[in-house]
């Protein structure tokens, strides 16, 4: 007897990537010979590498999750639904590294290797974890030819106003770092953005063979091994990044993640981390990332930013606000400009240019992924707040942070 | 001054913050407080900075006084600069905000100078982009090193600026001076064979060459692969430019056309299995694994 496990709900092995939000998948039966019966109680588990992820299992959408599920499966090729999530805490470093196993009684009748892939503190990652990241990074800049360019352009003095400065700063930011992984992950499937917690020292970053090391003048080095010594944007070489405070401590100034938190339980109070702790992240150095329209010239940019969002993702858990009907979740005003309203689609994904919008709209619509539907080709600023699905399960975005729980 | 309306439109919710903001902005500017309360102050003060014409002014006043303190005014720096980020908010008061940046970069305190400069530069300005040649042309009336200056002009490249880079090229002042014209020159599509000749040039610094591997690349990505080989294959070239060679190879080259290079495989396998440093050895290793080996 042979089974078929679909993760995601679909056969496209580009699928297997979990979170900790529950995955829809499906066992179905390909091959009765040999079933003792029309219904068989398959048992599925999760089988984790050494130091690799680990999942938990339930049977339907609601209810306790568990380290297997057993499920009557009938053998004329019905498919059974169940549920798949990462276990919080255990998340993968390698992908495959958890095997999800299908067994009748103690035969293996299948089996499929699946990734816990979830977004990590970049000052913690493994040595493989860090080479694939920059090795994905400096293949989509491509010494300025490749598609990082689109990613730069969106973020320029004449398109800032569609993001900073509005109460759509934060999910106009979730939406750029969204696309940018996606097409991180069309590289590498493995990689998951990181984030700089720039509330804590985060002295790995500032290597060689990471983000790169400053010298005096505030050119970033890089070790010869180290891909993105072939950084290049706007047709300029490098990265020009000088720390203001010691890389082995954290940034004086800026508000910890517990004082960002409490900054207040309704959106427009919480949106003023604009400027601290944000703008002063970026203020915390002389160079590209310094300035609003040069900043995402610094790959660093998209690790604060990264940072910048899961600030927001655990507000929005300390305080239920991911619903976008509940007034607290979002800053409605009727001055809002266009692009920064609750059912507004959001520039460049959306492809408008002209009047309130700016002249092009780089990169298209948003990268798709293999796993999930949401946020849409043309993302609207009310798709970008349940990233999790807690409000509507179609809703998740298929991205995680290593210390956010779902639920 | 530019008028601006006061973006006071949050309700309630925002109440608060906005007040203790504007109490932070009273601390960071009163000449009452001391210097380390008044810098912690300057953390909170972006949003009221935005919000008010009045404290905007205040801010910049203290960045304009060259009585203040100077790791006040460098605070008020940061603080403004993390304020900018409020795009909206801050677009109307951005002509005062470049207008006294303009009056203090010929500041006497160097940090507050390079740092101006660079917000400038970043801007696209073009006062400070002919202060910064003039600069180089006559050092005497440099406001930076010219290592710096090369540096801030890359961020708006153009001929006066290759040829203000080219001249350092022929007379660098030091090491640094040399790699910042090198860099800037990285842009220039006539360069290719200066960095080609670099990129050979064994008796050149390995930062000199991996800045020139990596400008060739962008300026003829097929000399580059091919230079590369050449760098790997031959035994006598330094252990460091061979992994930026085969970084380039492994991270831009032609997949299929490496996997049919014998000679190029059996070379980097020799590199692996060498006295390299270990992690070039990995390197070495992940790039035969991607070709089977």
């Amino acid at each position: 007897m042979d089974v078929e496990l679909q993760i995601n709900n679909t056969p496209n092995p580009k699928a297997r990537f979990v979170s900790w939000v529950p995955s829809p998948c499906r066992i179905r039966v390909t091959n009765p010979l040999g079933a003792p019966a029309p219904i068989v109680n398959l048992k599925i588990t999760g089988v984790s590498a050494a130091g690799g992820g680990a999942v938990v299992f339930r049977g339907g959408a609601t209810g306790a999750f568990a380290s297997s599920v057993t499920l009557p499966v009938p053998t004329n090729g019905t498919s059974v639904p169940f549920f798949v999530a990462g276990k919080f805490g255990q998340p993968s470093t390698n992908n495959g590294d958890v095997t999800i196993q299908a067994r009748n009684g103690t035969t293996l009748v299948g089996s499929v290797p699946v990734m816990v892939r979830i977004r990590k503190n970049a000052n913690t990652l493994t040595t493989g974890e860090r080479n694939r990241f920059v090795a994905a990074f400096a293949q989509l800049n491509n010494q300025g030819l490749g598609r990082f360019a689109d990613f730069r352009n969106m973020h320029v003095s004449v398109s800032l106003p569609q993001a900073h400065g509005a109460p759509g700063f934060l999910p106009w930011h979730r939406a750029y770092l969204l696309d940018l992984e996606r097409e991180l992950q069309a590289i590498d499937p493995s990689v998951a953005l990181p984030y700089w917690r720039f509330d804590q020292p985060a002295p790995n970053i500032f290597t060689p063979d990471f983000f790169g090391a400053s010298n005096a003048l505030g050119t970033v080095q890089f070790a010869a091994t180290n891909p993105l010594q072939f950084w290049k944007t706007d047709g300029v070489q490098g990265v020009n990044r000088r720390p203001l405070f010691n890389t082995a401590t954290a940034p004086p100034g800026l508000r910890t993640e517990a004082q960002t938190i409490a900054i207040g339980t309704q959106f427009p109070a919480f949106r003023t981390m604009e400027g601290n702790p944000h703008g002063f992240a970026h203020t915390s150095f002389g160079g590209s990332i310094q300035d609003p329209a040069t900043a995402p010239k610094d790959p660093l940019f998209f690790l604060l930013h990264c940072n910048v969002d899961r600030l927001w993702a655990k507000w929005q858990r300390q305080n239920g606000r991911f619903n976008p009907a509940v007034a607290a979740s979002y800053d409605s005003n009727p001055n809002n400009r266009p692009g920064h309203n609750l059912p507004d689609t959001m520039w460049p994904w959306n492809g408008v240019t002209g009047g309130t919008r700016p002249p092009t709209a780089p990169g298209g619509a948003m990268a798709a992924s293999p796993c999930v539907g949401a946020p849409g080709p043309q993302p609207r600023v009310q798709d970008c707040l349940d990233y999790q699905g807690a409000i509507g399960a179609p809703a998740r975005m298929g991205f995680d942070y290593d210390d956010a729980k779902f639920i | 001054m530019a008028k601006r309306k006061t973006a006071k439109r949050a309700g309630k919710a925002g109440s608060a913050v906005r007040k203790s903001a504007r109490a932070a902005l009273s601390v960071a500017t009163s000449a009452r407080r001391t210097v380390k309360q008044r810098v912690a102050a300057m953390a909170e003060a972006p949003l009221a900075v935005v919000e008010s014409d009045k404290d905007l002014q205040a801010m910049l006043g203290v960045l304009r006084n060259r009585d203040e303190p100077i790791k006040v005014r460098l605070a008020a720096l940061q603080s403004l600069g993390a304020a900018a980020f409020s795009v909206i908010a801050f677009e109307s008061c951005r002509g005062d905000y470049l207008a006294t940046l303009r009056q203090v970069a010929d500041d006497p305190d160097p940090e507050l100078r390079q740092r101006v400069l660079g917000i400038l530069m970043r801007e696209k300005d073009g006062f400070a982009q002919k202060k910064l040649l003039d600069g180089l042309k006559n050092p005497a009336k440099a406001l930076v090193p010219p290592a710096k200056a090369l540096q801030l002009l890359s961020y708006d490249v153009h001929a006066e600026a290759y040829a203000a880079a080219r001249a350092i090229l022929a007379k660098p002042p030091n090491d640094d001076a040399r790699r910042e014209a090198l860099r800037l020159l990285a842009a220039d599509a006539t360069a290719a064979p200066l960095f080609e000749k670099l990129l050979r040039d064994k008796k050149e610094l390995r930062e000199i060459r991996q800045i020139a591997a990596s400008a060739l690349h962008a300026l003829n990505p097929e000399k580059l692969q091919q230079r590369a080989r050449e760098i790997i294959l031959d035994k006598s070239d330094y252990d460091d430019i061979k992994a930026t060679s085969l970084m380039a190879l492994a991270t831009f080259g032609d997949d299929e056309a490496l996997g049919k290079d014998k000679a190029l495989l059996n070379s980097v396998s020799r590199f692996g299995a060498g006295k390299a440093p270990a992690k070039y050895k990995q390197g070495a290793r992940r790039f035969l694994r991607k070709f089977g080996r």
